[in-house]
């Protein structure tokens, strides 16, 4: 059936309940039959039957390849090496292609920036090559053109522009392709007034132009947290949006790894006003008033100055916004460790950063934990040029603008009055996007670029580190890569392959040794993804301390009062490229969990004050814009601010009208023709050349609407709620912390020993050999990025619900990061706990499953057998855990060509299923195959399942636990080790390791 | 009770026996029976509409998520087996007791069991997400090798229990009614007498014929009487052998059948104080019959209320945190009200029932009769929702709310009950006049 003939819109129950409304294929009967309709029926269909045997159909032949493809084996999958595009962090990446099609992304183990991991947004990029709503071929003037023509009328109108002698721009993100980079700077020669400007929409500039400042060079160090001992964070979610967070997260948690004597964990301070992930994994969060951050930075400087016995960078100034002793006593301990310490900041603000230079020049850290001579290329945005290039526009002086990467309608604010107006006065607006986006809306010729999975590239994502980032598929549409477009363009057509391999000969091949012939190397770099750099001896000018003194000092507050909004990015959505993807929008944020929506996030006192709750429509406005949005109370933000996350409001995103099931209750995720939240990028602005994400002096009132935001988690802390409580403050024994000092003295401490042979009626599994698959989860190492979250879905064709159905409980993530919140004397600490099946070995679920549908495997998994499953719900009731998950509808998957996506070794489950994490056991499966195969033992380190793999910071270990060789069987014997409920005596096979941190010292 | 104890009223005869319980059947009804059966239609085909629908669309179209995975279905389930408890308790071990009063009630309450545990074995089957594969429940020979049921899930455990509860109801009832069905027999004629014939299977009264009939029935009692403690037991073992906190309670089986004794034995008295206005059969269904239910309703309210209090206390005894919050959670938790519609509604308003003069007073019986039935299905609703709402794990904390679908298919199980059971006072007698004819006073008999 077609999908139009699938769809119909009614309009009275009535007409629903008519004709047509049979679509389900089983649950049919038809009562309306008598035996003359039933004699008609036959005679129809007989003669129908005959009359259609009288003609020649259409023959379709299947014929097998008579030469199979190299390689290509039906049922085995191929890993090629490439690296992610999903941001600018350049994480490197396997595809897995299986029969032609890549079907997932995984972390390279040996790259090195991502070091094995891969994000939730890398995760997900794959699903949007799929996304049948890519353009499908060049656009002029918003129709569909053939290249031919689209190409000549570019380059006639760039003829006139050259003539004229105006001026030519390029208009990209951070750009970490050097080939790219080459070919737009080649085409940009042909002009007089030509130039490449680069702007990040979750913008940097800033760090850069301190460096700049301070050091000579425009450039980001290389953030080295795996070498520092203290780490002072103001407002950078590393370990969640900032730059680059998986390699962040990998060497941030390299530095809590609790080995040696005395064991080693990083002390981590972070100083914000939102709750970030970062914020709640730091063992000592501060509130911080947005706009102080450079203030701090400064009495910081001072103090660690006064322990250096170095003059006093910054004289006199505002009282220090946080508190002075504790401010001291961090000064001491970063001193304490100078060397090994480091300070790093988010905020967009030259000030700021010129201090927290000072501060890092103080204690050395350029030395060691901040890489100057081997500096990051992953941001390159430059505030200033794209402050100049607004005034261009407006001022009409831009003859054609070449839009690559990025999407500044939707995420900058508008260079004029708006952007419409704006590039109404330039020339030739070109836009290299693959979906008719804001911009590309705006532009007179869209030249879709191929998704990073289809084409030839490159990246540097660090000076040393370089990637190549290869074709998976033969590209989906009629798209071109941006590499040839510019080429050709330029008037040098090429491939992009050759233009790859050309920048690789020139500049990449001579800069490493293994290999003499440019061949071999090619080969090996495209074997492994990433070829190490030798880097030439840069000498770094030394600190200049003038610099930080000459430039504007911090004010003694913000530059406004009342309300601060304070913009931000949202694990999962960044600055909004991936808003059209169904996974990242149903992806719970990792501190707020909910889903589908941005929203005004308040502290609760705050929104007491306003005499706002969850859920009311509230309307932020200054004097140039207004916007409403629904309200959410975040515990741990500062008072007297409103957060809102960038990325939302997109266009495009109206597809998802549809995305969840139908039904007379259901209500869609967004209104016909709406959008995924609200777009708030017009509230940035520039401060001192630099784009700015907060606003002062925000009014916020109601609207007196409601519009109801879906969270995946209702009740937010361990704590038994006060009045249900045996004994005040109650709490459940499911997070088991302790603190380093504690650890130390004792390993086991913070978890009190398991009730030991606890009486059952079961025959006792422990006594079985053979294997029994388990699985180990590092609570310390866990920061709750859902990383895992969306490696499971991808890895296991989890479907799409919807933001209704997941308001009413029913998300169907397999792995959930549960997320608990404690009241501490400073405020708020979180914890996050991943939650999956716990594979039970006395499962309580199988027991009362009256038809045998889940059952315990001979190693151990509990196994649901989707088709002989009938869905009575009654394992899911019985599970103390909550992990199962049934299937309420049959879900959408009417569009075949995301289909493509789906794990072919998984079965999709039908409507009346119920399902949950089976331990990747395809993944079980296909290491026996393969080691039958080769006639080996089955080496059982070498299974990952799918969240382990992508784990940033190796939290997951998974294995057989009767092997005493294996890592989770001597995990299972550390002392931190506890089982969630172990008391209920269900046998899980997945041990939690206690939270150690530096809390609470 | 001495056998002269009188339980007819108005010095009937057998042929008056046998005229005024015939009278509906053969004179036809009233306005009153035709506005009902209309309303309970409405109600069916409203229940029917949402059944389809689900059947359509799936389990989603109801309340439920992934923390509440039953809650009307298996409310309703629970509720409607225990109404259909009393027919039993009535037929089999009250004529166990010898005890006389039940002559008048039997009928119909074992007519009310069978509608009542129709209404009841629709749930397991509609709450199913496949419910085309419901029959993979069933223990039949088939070619799927080792893949068989599995006896160690209560579920299954409900299947045996409650169809073999059917079935020996069902044939009890079927016994009881052939000397009946042959008095029908006899005063018919054409298709009617043919039909009747074929159903009173050759009755001839004589002794010899009597004489059997009354030991199968003793026999077939004495059958019966383990199903009334079984059944039930055998529903509540669906919670207490799970490990969630409130369900996982070994006092559930005695108190689960106490409570379907009682919610059944209120809807007995439900229906029989309607049927003895509107069928006038006063004389037939006394004060005196009404006196003695609500005695057993009494007992079996103080012992569903001695098994709150004892949850409770065990509660606090086990010392095991997770169930004591449960507890607590009920009657303090953002459900506390539905608990505290079962606590007045079981325990407190049936203590009235110490009064003679209010277990006499119809108004009074009949008003109680109906809140006693909206507490027992809130019990079950607080047993399954409340503990399942908030379990072990906080982060799956959820709550429940039901869907149009939802309340349209219990409305439309109710639709079903009066349906069948408005039929029944159609078409067959009531009263079992061979038994009201057993036990009318002899001096009565003119």
């Amino acid at each position: 059936m077609s999908q139009k003939a699938r769809k119909r819109y009614w309009k009275s129950l009535k007409e629903r309940a008519g004709a047509g409304a049979r679509e389900s294929r089983e649950a049919e009967v038809d009562v309306a039959m008598s035996r003359r309709s039933f004699l008609k029926a036959v005679g129809f269909s007989l003669s129908a039957a005959t009359l259609s045997a009288c003609s020649r159909s259409r023959v379709f032949k299947a014929a097998p390849h008579l030469v199979a493809s190299e390689g290509v084996v039906p049922g085995r999958a191929a890993w090629y090496a490439s690296t992610c595009g999903g941001c600018s962090a350049g994480c490197g990446a396997l595809v897995k292609v299986r029969d032609g099609r890549p079907i997932k992304l995984e972390g390279s183990p040996a790259h090195p920036i991502s070091r094995g991991g891969l994000c939730a947004v890398g995760q997900a990029s794959i699903l949007e090559l799929y996304d049948s709503r890519r353009l499908k071929s060049a656009l002029w003037g918003g129709n569909p053109a053939s290249w031919s023509d689209v190409d000549a009328r570019i380059l006639a109108a760039l003829k006139g522009v050259k003539t004229r002698g105006s001026s030519v721009r390029v208009l990209t993100g951070t750009v970490t392709s050097p080939s790219l980079e080459h070919a737009i700077a080649r085409f940009l020669a042909g002009f007089s007034d030509g130039k490449h400007v680069v702007y990040d929409a979750l913008s940097t500039s800033a760090i850069l132009e301190a460096h700049s400042r301070t050091h000579g060079e425009r450039s980001l160090p290389r953030y080295r947290f795996e070498e520092a001992d203290v780490i002072v964070g103001i407002d950078a979610d590393f370990l969640g949006t900032w730059i680059s967070p998986v390699e962040y997260s990998a060497g941030w948690r390299s530095g809590r790894t609790l080995e040696g004597t005395p064991p080693r964990m990083s002390y981590h301070v972070q100083y914000e006003a939102r709750m970030s992930l970062t914020g709640a994994n730091a063992d000592r969060r501060v509130l911080l008033a947005p706009g102080f951050e450079a203030l701090l930075a400064e009495h910081l400087a001072n103090e660690v100055a006064a322990r250096a016995g170095a003059p006093a960078p910054f004289g006199a100034s505002a009282p220090c916004p946080v508190d002075a002793r504790q401010l001291k006593d961090l000064a001491g301990r970063l001193w304490a460790s100078r060397g090994r310490s480091f300070v790093v900041c988010g905020t967009n603000n030259l000030a700021a950063q010129l201090a927290v230079n000072q501060v890092n020049h103080l204690l050395g850290s350029y030395r060691r934990t901040l890489d100057l001579q081997k500096p990051s290329f992953q941001r390159r945005g430059d505030d200033s040029t794209l402050r100049k290039l607004f005034d261009e526009i407006s001022g009409g002086k831009v003859g054609a603008l070449v839009i690559h990467g990025c999407n500044p309608a939707a995420e900058l604010p508008a260079a004029g009055a708006s952007w419409q107006e704006a590039l109404g006065r330039v020339g030739l607006v070109v836009a290299t996007s693959s979906h008719l986006d804001e911009t590309s809306r705006l532009a007179a010729a869209v030249v879709p670029d191929h998704h990073y999975l289809e084409s030839w590239a490159d990246a540097q994502p660090a000076a040393g580190v370089a990637a190549v980032v290869q074709p998976v598929l033969r590209p989906l549409g009629d798209t071109r890569s941006a590499l040839e477009s510019f080429a050709l363009w330029t008037g040098k057509p090429q491939s992009a392959l050759d233009m790859v391999r050309g920048t690789w000969r020139a500049s990449m091949h001579a800069r490493q040794s293994s290999e003499a012939s440019f061949d071999d190397f090619w080969n090996r770099t495209v074997q492994d993804g990433f070829a190490a750099l030798a880097v030439g001896g840069r000498a770094v000018r030394p600190f200049d301390g003038g610099a930080v003194r000459s430039a504007s000092r911090a004010s003694a507050g913000p530059p406004g009062t009342g309300l601060a909004l304070v913009l931000y990015p949202k694990v999962g959505m960044l600055e909004g490229r991936h808003a059209q993807n169904p996974w990242l929008q149903e992806m719970p944020d990792p501190v707020s969990k909910v889903v589908w929506d941005n929203y005004a996030s308040l502290s609760p006192e705050t929104a007491r004050s306003l005499g706002v709750e969850q859920g009311d429509l509230v309307r932020l406005s200054t004097d140039a814009e207004s916007l409403e949005l629904p309200a959410f109370l975040q515990p741990g933000q500062k008072d007297g601010t409103v957060c809102a996350a960038l990325g939302y409001g997109r266009d495009g995103t109206e597809r998802f009208f549809d995305v969840g099931p139908d039904w007379i209750s259901g209500k869609p995720t967004v209104p016909h023709g709406g959008r995924v939240g609200r777009n708030v990028s017009r509230f940035l602005s520039f401060v001192d050349g630099q784009l700015s994400c907060t606003t002062w002096s925000v009014r916020l009132e109601k609207t007196g609407g409601t519009q109801a935001l879906a969270c995946t988690q209702d009740y937010h802390s361990l704590k038994v709620p006060e009045r249900l409580a045996e004994h005040p403050g109650e709490t459940r024994d499911i997070v088991r912390e302790t603190t380093l000092a504690e650890y130390a003295a004792d390993a086991s401490s913070g978890n009190p020993s398991e009730p030991s042979a606890l009486a059952t009626l079961w025959p006792t599994s422990s006594g079985k050999t053979g294997r029994r698959w388990g699985m180990t989860v590092d609570l310390s190492a866990c920061t709750g990025c859902s990383s895992c979250v969306i490696a499971c879905q991808a890895e296991n064709n989890i479907p799409v619900v919807g933001k209704d159905e997941v308001a009413r409980r029913r998300d169907m993530h397999w792995m959930r990061i549960d997320r608990y919140y404690a009241d501490i004397e400073a405020g708020i600490e979180a914890v996050h706990q991943p939650m999956l099946c716990q594979q039970c070995g006395h499962a309580s679920c199988e027991t009362v499953c009256p038809v045998a549908a889940t059952v315990g495997g001979e190693e151990g998994l509990n196994q649901q057998v989707y088709n002989r499953c009938v869905g009575t719900r009654y394992c899911a009731n019985n599970c103390p855990y909550k992990v199962r998950r049934f299937n309420w509808f049959e879900y959408r998957r009417a569009d075949a060509q995301e289909n493509m996506v789906l794990n072919p070794d998984v079965t999709i489950r039908s409507r009346g299923v119920m399902e949950k994490c089976s331990f990747c056991i395809q993944r079980i499966q296909e290491a026996k195959i393969e080691a039958k195969r080769l006639g080996v033992p089955l080496g059982t380190e070498d299974i990952l399942t799918a969240c382990q793999q992508s784990c940033p910071t190796q939290a997951i270990v998974f294995g057989d636990l009767n092997d005493a060789k294996s890592r989770v069987a001597a995990r299972m014997k550390d002392p931190r080790r506890y089982r969630v409920l172990e008391e209920i005596g269900v046998e899980p096979a997945i041990g939690y390791l206690t939270k150690v941190s530096n809390r609470r010292v | 009770m001495t056998s002269t104890e009188r339980w007819i009223e108005g010095g009937k005869t057998p042929a008056h026996v046998t005229r005024d319980i015939m009278r509906p059947l053969e004179g036809g009804v009233g306005l009153p029976w035709w506005a009902a059966f209309c309303a309970a239609l409405t109600l069916l085909g409203a229940g029917a509409a949402a059944v389809a629908y689900t059947l359509t669309k799936g389990i989603g179209t109801w309340g439920l998520n992934r923390t509440v995975g039953w809650a009307f279905d298996i409310t309703n389930f629970v509720f409607w087996i225990g109404i259909g408890h009393a027919g039993t308790l009535i037929s089999a071990i009250l004529f166990l007791f010898r005890q006389k009063w039940r002559t008048s009630v039997n009928r119909s309450a074992e007519a009310m069991t069978l509608f009542a545990v129709m209404c009841a074995g629709i749930f397991p089957l509609i709450h199913m997400g496949r419910p085309w594969l419901a029959f993979w429940v069933l223990p039949y020979p088939n070619t799927r090798g080792p893949l068989w049921l599995n006896f160690n899930s209560p579920l299954l455990w409900d299947v045996f229990a409650i169809s073999t509860y059917f079935i020996i109801s069902l044939v009890f009832w079927y016994l009881g009614l052939i000397p009946d069905l042959a008095t029908m027999r006899d005063r018919a004629s054409g298709l009617r007498r043919r039909i009747f014939s074929a159903l009173s299977l050759g009755w001839d009264g004589s002794t010899r014929t009597w004489l059997h009939y009354e030991s199968v029935y003793l026999l077939l009692a004495g059958l019966a009487t383990p199903l009334v403690v079984s059944v039930h037991t055998i529903v509540s073992f669906d919670f207490a052998t799970s490990v969630i906190p409130g369900w996982h309670t070994t006092i559930f089986p005695p108190y689960f059948v106490a409570g379907a004794i009682f919610s059944g034995m209120s809807m007995v008295l439900t229906l029989m104080i309607l049927a003895r206005k509107l069928a006038r059969l006063e004389d037939y269904i006394t004060v005196k019959h009404i006196d003695a239910m609500c005695k057993l309703v009494l007992t079996t309210s103080l012992m569903v209320g001695t098994a709150y209090a004892t949850e409770f206390f065990v509660a606090w005894y086990s010392g095991n945190p997770y169930e004591r919050f449960v507890f607590l959670n009920r009657a303090l938790g953002p459900m506390a009200w539905a608990y505290w519609i079962m606590v007045v509604c079981n325990v407190v308003l049936p203590q009235i029932l110490w009064w003679p003069n209010v277990r006499r007073n119809m108004a009074a019986v009949f008003g109680l009769s109906l809140l006693v039935n909206v507490g027992m299905w809130f019990e079950r609703f607080v047993i399954i929702v409340t503990s399942l709402h908030r379990d072990y794990l906080p982060s799956s904390w959820a709550s429940y709310r039901p869907t149009i679908i939802e309340v349209a298919t219990l409305a439309g199980s109710f639709g079903l009950f009066f349906t069948c059971f408005l039929l029944f006072c159609r078409f067959l007698p009531m009263i079992a006049i061979a038994e009201v004819k057993g036990v009318l006073v002899p001096e009565e008999i003119v």
